[in-house]
């Protein structure tokens, strides 16, 4: 306001007194076309130095879009699974202990009020082999377990193909497999009646499993029923894990009183532990490397940003005349160094958008390969076209004083 | 000699030198008088002093010692973003390599001309576009310059000499890149941008050019060697 009335009354004095001459002047709305002159009429090099800004951004970009996404995937499982899974398990203890919790353990827990359902496993020592004929050494790492027929409802599980153990498949000779186990027998149809050999019985695969992400233990268990274990091995029912489902709003509570109901006799040898915690450590984990590669964006976004400092500088030489010609025609040296820096903001502005661009885009191409929502944080968008334009400002400063303090006569002079 | 009208141009006892060992003096102590409406020409070999007349005359660079006055505005004493306000409003330039923008149209060539003065984008289109019918190039507003001759470039340039409609226009070897017959064209849209009223100082060294214009102003070792309009006066 004050600045326009102050124009007016200047151009109506600037009759009165000669010495008086309007300011030279660029107008905002010339910058940008003044500032992009020099990039239009150099359109590869424009495009090969915003390259450079452009990877650093799409790789912090990307990082942060992956990691995000990952994560969301990650608290969508736990969401899924539920937080209010607890296990029970001997544990060392102080006591030097037997680790064995009692048989009746499950039951016990089960009358724990905000307990909703449990169920036990019992490891065996069977080893698992896909005959009678090799080598009874090769168990592909595959446990046995006992399982209670309540396991699958407990942990939320589901089969990839064919039954659970119930009441009648668990009391005899059938099993289940885990993931991981199926995989490595090479079992994926449960129709034809595959038997495998397991501690000198032949047992018929009834089920694979889907896997467990809060019980990866039991991907590569071979499950079979607590009857039949009890019936043809003989087995001592010490659960070696508990599985126990609580109302939500008491999870920690349960938690706190698990091992003396467990083993009242020595409730330090029981040790009872929260599965979702485990994932949320992996999360820790993952944000760990996301730093890492967050770093190694941040250097090539440095690299990127002396690639467009180098370009400017070299424009600033090759373009004297050009300076020159606009000191002549009247440009002041702060209009030089506004129309070099505004060239070099462009430059990573253009690297920024792109790259944010091609860093939403990789993130989108990965997270839908692994399933994942697409997750992009608001943050890295905003923050990737950010941090391209403070490099652009910081790239461009020097150039732009260098050229603004060309004196005109030198800069005139004929190339 | 009293004047009541103030001349377009004047240099009172400008002397300029260049730090060195030994310093360059490249003007020693010259006095020049440029009238409104005038048309004359600076000339003499390389080394005289002329390109540095030039640079002073143009407000491109400050005299070591002396006065110099534009439209009797003492910009010898002025700042450096005042003497940038003198060039994009009192001056208009013309150079022997024409320096017209790559790939930029005539009319955005031209228009660059009022770039620095504060006029809207719209209106310095128009107004070049009217300078370019000036100088005789109405047909060429969309060329660029590689699409166009010596001559037709050294008249864009002169177009954006004109038009923020200067106080004085100066031209360095304005024909130092053009065969005869663009020379001829381009010396004579100068005098015709004369006899309309521009005041026009032709810096040479080509002596056959100088003698076509009305005054000379001859220099020898940064001195004023011969100045025709004093010969006259004398």
């Amino acid at each position: 306001m004050t600045a326009a009335i102050e124009e007016v009354v200047e151009s109506q004095l600037a009759p009165a007194s000669p010495n008086k001459l309007p300011p030279s002047r660029l107008l905002p709305a010339d910058i940008l076309s003044v500032g992009s002159s020099g990039l239009r009429s150099r359109k590869m090099r424009t495009a090969l130095s915003a390259l450079g800004i452009m990877i650093g951004i799409a790789a912090m970009v990307g990082v942060l879009g992956l990691s995000e996404s990952s994560q969301a995937d990650l608290r969508k499982q736990i969401e899924a699974l539920g937080t209010n899974l607890l296990t029970v398990s001997p544990g060392g203890g102080f006591g030097g202990g037997d680790g064995v919790l009692p048989e009746e353990t499950a039951a016990k827990i089960s009358r724990i009020g905000p307990v909703e359902v449990t169920a036990d496993v019992v490891t065996l020592e069977q080893s698992v082999l896909r005959n009678d004929l090799v080598n009874a050494n090769e168990t592909s790492g595959i446990t046995v377990v006992a399982a209670d027929t309540n396991l699958l409802s407990t942990l939320n599980g589901e089969l990839s193909a064919g039954i659970w153990l119930d009441e009648a498949t668990g009391a005899t000779p059938n099993v289940v497999l885990g993931s991981v186990a199926a995989e490595r027998h090479g079992i994926i149809d449960v129709s034809q009646g595959i038997q495998l050999y397991i501690g000198d019985e032949w047992f018929t695969v009834i089920g694979i499993l889907e896997p467990f992400p809060l019980a990866a233990d039991l991907d590569r268990s071979a499950l079979i029923g607590q009857p039949v274990a009890a019936e043809l091995f003989d087995a001592e029912l010490n659960p070696s894990i508990v599985y126990v489902r609580t109302d939500p709003n008491f999870v920690d509570d349960v938690r706190a009183v698990l091992p003396a109901t467990a083993d009242p006799a020595s409730p330090e040898e029981v040790e009872a532990s929260r599965p979702s915690e485990l994932l949320e450590t992996q999360n820790a984990i993952e944000d760990s490397f996301t730093n890492l590669f967050l770093g190694l964006g941040a250097v090539s976004l440095l690299v990127g940003g002396v690639g467009i400092a180098n370009v400017m500088v070299i424009a600033v030489i090759e373009r004297r005349n050009e300076i020159g010609l606009r000191r002549a025609l009247g440009a002041t040296r702060a209009h030089i160094r506004r129309q070099f820096l505004t060239e070099s903001l462009l430059l990573s502005a253009i690297g920024g958008v792109g790259g944010v661009a091609l860093g939403v885009f990789v993130t989108w191409v990965y997270a839908r390969s692994q399933g994942w929502d697409v997750v992009v944080p608001t943050l890295a968008i905003i923050g990737g076209i950010v941090a391209a334009l403070v490099i652009g400002a910081v790239a461009g400063l020097y150039p732009a004083m260098r050229a603004a303090r060309l004196a005109p006569t030198e800069a005139l002079r004929a190339a | 000699m009293t004047d009541i009208s103030p001349a377009a141009l004047e240099l009172i006892d400008v002397s300029k030198e260049y730090a060195g060992s030994p310093p360059v003096r490249a003007l020693d102590g010259v006095s020049v008088r440029i009238e409104r409406g005038e048309l004359l020409a600076i000339v003499g070999p390389s080394g005289s002093g002329k390109s540095t007349m030039l640079n002073v005359m143009g407000t491109l660079d400050l005299p070591t010692s002396g006065v110099v006055k534009i439209d009797d505005r003492e910009v010898s004493k002025f700042s450096e973003r005042r003497l940038s306000a003198v060039r994009s409003h009192l001056i208009g330039f013309v150079f022997q390599s024409f320096f017209l923008l790559d790939g930029v149209s005539a009319v955005d060539n031209v228009a660059n001309g009022l770039l620095y003065s504060g006029v809207g984008a719209r209106k310095r289109r128009e107004r070049a576009a009217v300078a370019l019918r000036t100088v005789g190039l109405g047909h060429r507003l969309g060329h660029v310059p590689n699409q166009m001759s010596g001559g037709e470039r050294q008249r864009v340039a002169i177009a954006r000499a004109i038009v923020n409609e200067p106080s004085i226009i100066l031209a360095d070897e304005p024909t130092g890149n053009l065969d005869t017959a663009a020379s001829e064209t381009v010396m004579d849209l100068l005098r015709a941008l004369n006899d309309a009223g521009s005041t026009i100082v032709v810096i040479t060294h080509d002596k056959e050019v100088a003698q076509s214009l009305p005054r000379q102003v001859a220099f020898r070792d940064g001195r004023v060697e011969h100045d025709t309009s004093l010969a006259v006066t004398q």
